[in-house]
């Protein structure tokens, strides 16, 4: 099973926000010093706290990680093709503004951004009942995910940017509700989730995976 | 668990006003002034912080979670009254029911974090809106998306605990929006981000929404 | 002493909090909207979320997905003989993969997906369980073999990106022909034979069915380019070194291969 990077890190980025808070050092040197040269494959440059905040830094990564995950399971579902009807149309809309979201956590993180992760939706994007199943799901995943890092954001742009997409992933959810038969607002408050929490969930899926290993250093055995 | 509970406990009680300490109104100008300047598009900026002294961030709340109750007011009003008129039936008139056992939680949940300060309810009219199924939908869409963008348009301006509070609220609005677009065949979603609105832009829209002072 | 501005008073706040209390019990009567004079409006956000576009139109996209637990391949969606039983590493100590073509739900609502299969005979396809695979992969790239010209050329989203002249299969040991796909690639081993690097891939000559290994034709390098054009293989393609190098800055594993 793999795992999603920032798991295995920092659980709830509590132990990193705590060094942070303590003035000891920015969370990319944290991690750095944790992980020796790894976390720099991760997206955390190891910068000096002053340069900028460390913490939104994280906090947009791992939004960009959830999108990666969205983006990528309906830009495959149009592809597959499976879909039918209203939910091949949500499907194309959902996707190119999921697809858009991508885009601008890469263009503001630039070179820390963390790269997009390898998928494996095991079926999910090719049977319409097993789609809207998922894409619920993750809807409602991301509404609770940005609910529960808005209030963690440090700078005001960044927080006005996290509401923006926050409000337009519910309306997705409300969406697929309907699309899938359910009632797309079941309660009057929406709660939110920690990183931990949502950590769990989408590590449960094992829709993140690992890249196939396709090179080799064995001396070919071919014909010749 | 119970949510009003929870996200009671997550923002201001009555008369838990912040004791005003030290001389930080300059960081409340600061922000004020950064308004639409406070980053380049497309560059991440640190950006004014959020402001952490007390007393400014509490009349903020105070301000902020007024204009949210003329929002919930007018919601309030719309869907009570729509239901009144008894016109809607089929998936519009079930929408309205549990839209509006929704909205009132919200408005007894922002009017309880008011206590004393809860501005009085204005007067409405909403005219056909309420009384003809087609104004409904459009009107209730309309007024789904203001929320939306007043909510938003105010976490900016909030202390975290409040926030958090709003934040429970906002999605809620958003699904709604969604929802009544669904049902008329509306394009549910389709931009990529929520504008948030500036509380005159607020006012505006709920005056044209029917809100009557 | 810290002062506060709401609508036009200007209200003093003392430092202690009795009196900071009462100050705020002085704010005016309710006018149009005196309580919420003087909210900032939203600040520019960090993001600048371009528009939402459609997926562009890509008629050279194709798909391979790993064979992550050994699958039988049957005639039809979950029914049928069975056709070819695959495994989930190659013989190049890589991961097995296949092409996915299309998918199909059997009776009982399972995805089955086509793929085409390295096995003989060539060209053989069969239905796999969705489950024995893993996440699909997508490549825009084609590479496509001619034996009469002996010439190798990939194209990437149907755009030619590389070309270069190709040794075949000598007559009694004839490159196949037919569609196949890049299933491997090899890299610094040792044998100038192969020359630096080589692509496995799913084609197998029909011929030296007895081969280690299973006998797979690959797309290699060359310590005689003195023979390139020409037909000098036992089914492999051969070309010069400097293109296959080229060939492989160029060429993703799980590019269908087109021999004709």
């Amino acid at each position: 099973m793999h795992e999603l990077s920032f798991d295995r890190l920092d659980v709830d980025g509590a132990l990193a926000d705590a060094a942070e808070r303590a003035g000891v050092m920015s969370r990319g040197t944290f991690l750095a010093g944790a992980l020796g040269g790894t976390a720099a494959l991760l997206g955390f440059a190891a910068e000096p706290a002053a340069a900028q905040s460390a913490r939104d830094v994280s906090i947009l990564n791992y939004a960009l990680t959830l999108e990666y995950l969205q983006a990528s399971f309906y830009t495959e579902a149009e592809r597959m093709k499976a879909l039918r009807g209203r939910a091949a149309e949500a499907a194309e809309v959902v996707g190119a503004v999921e697809r858009a979201h991508v885009k601008a956590f890469r263009d503001v993180l630039g070179g820390k951004a963390v790269g997009r992760p390898s998928f494996d939706f095991q079926g999910t994007t090719e049977d319409q009942n097993a789609f809207l199943k998922t894409a619920v799901a993750f809807e409602d995943l991301a509404v609770e995910a940005y609910k529960g890092q808005a209030p963690r954001l440090q700078a005001n742009s960044a927080l006005a940017a996290a509401l923006a997409i926050h409000s337009v992933e519910a309306r997705h959810a409300a969406w697929m509700r309907y699309l899938f038969g359910v009632e797309p607002a079941t309660r009057a408050f929406d709660q939110p989730r920690s990183k931990q929490q949502i950590t769990r969930v989408v590590n449960s899926t094992n829709f993140i995976t690992g890249s196939p290993s396709t090179e080799g250093r064995r001396t070919p055995s071919y014909t010749g | 668990m119970n949510p009003q509970t929870e996200t009671r406990d997550a923002h201001l009680a009555p008369g838990q006003f912040p004791l005003p300490g030290g001389n930080r109104r300059s960081d409340f100008l600061k922000r004020a002034m950064v308004v639409g300047g406070a980053g380049i598009a497309g560059a991440l900026v640190a950006g004014p912080p959020r402001s952490t002294d007390a007393a400014q961030g509490s009349q903020a709340d105070l301000r902020a979670l007024n204009l949210i109750l003329m929002v919930e007011y007018t919601e309030n009003a719309f869907y009570a009254e729509a239901l009144r008129r008894s016109n809607l039936k089929g998936e519009l008139r079930d929408y309205a029911r549990s839209v509006a056992a929704q909205e009132k939680e919200h408005l007894d949940f922002v009017r309880s974090a008011l206590g004393g300060r809860a501005e009085d309810e204005p007067d409405f009219d909403f005219g056909d809106k309420t009384g003809d199924p087609d104004a409904f939908a459009a009107a209730a869409g309309d007024l789904e998306d203001l929320a939306v963008a007043a909510y938003n348009g105010q976490g900016t301006n909030v202390t975290p605990k409040t926030l958090a509070a709003a934040a429970t609220i906002v999605s809620v609005e958003a699904r709604h929006a969604a929802w009544i677009r669904s049902i008329v065949g509306e394009p549910p979603a389709p931009d990529a981000t929520d504008t948030p609105q500036s509380a005159d832009q607020v006012l505006d829209g709920l005056r044209q929404a029917g809100l009557r002072r | 002493m810290s002062s506060v501005t709401v609508g036009r008073t200007v209200i003093t706040l003392a430092a202690a909090g009795v009196l900071g209390f009462a100050a705020l019990l002085l704010w005016p009567a309710p006018e149009s909207a005196p309580r919420l004079g003087g909210l900032p409006g939203p600040p520019t956000p960090a993001l600048d979320v371009p528009a939402p576009a459609s997926l562009e139109r890509e008629p050279h996209l194709a798909m391979w997905a790993v064979v992550e637990h050994p699958a039988t391949a049957r005639e039809a969606p979950g029914a049928g003989a069975a056709v070819a039983r695959l495994r989930t590493r190659t013989p190049d100590g890589t991961d097995n993969l296949v092409l996915v073509q299309r998918r199909a739900r059997d009776g009982r609502g399972r995805v089955w997906v086509e793929a085409r299969l390295p096995v003989l005979p060539n060209g053989t396809t069969g239905w796999l369980p969705r489950g024995a695979l893993g996440g699909y992969r997508i490549v825009r790239t084609h590479l496509v073999v001619d034996l009469t010209r002996r010439t190798a050329t990939l194209t990437r989203r149907g755009r030619r990106v590389f070309g270069a002249r190709v040794g075949v299969g000598l007559p009694q040991w004839p490159t196949p022909r037919g569609r196949f796909y890049i299933r491997s690639k090899l890299v610094r081993y040792r044998s100038s034979f192969y020359g630096p690097l080589a692509f496995g891939t799913s084609a197998r000559s029909a011929v030296l069915t007895d081969w280690p290994d299973g006998g797979f034709v690959g797309v290699h390098g060359t310590d005689r380019p003195d023979l390139i054009p020409g037909p000098i293989s036992h089914g492999c393609i051969r070309m010069r070194n400097s293109d296959i190098v080229r060939l492989g800055r160029l060429m993703p594993v799980g590019t269908p291969l087109t021999i004709r």
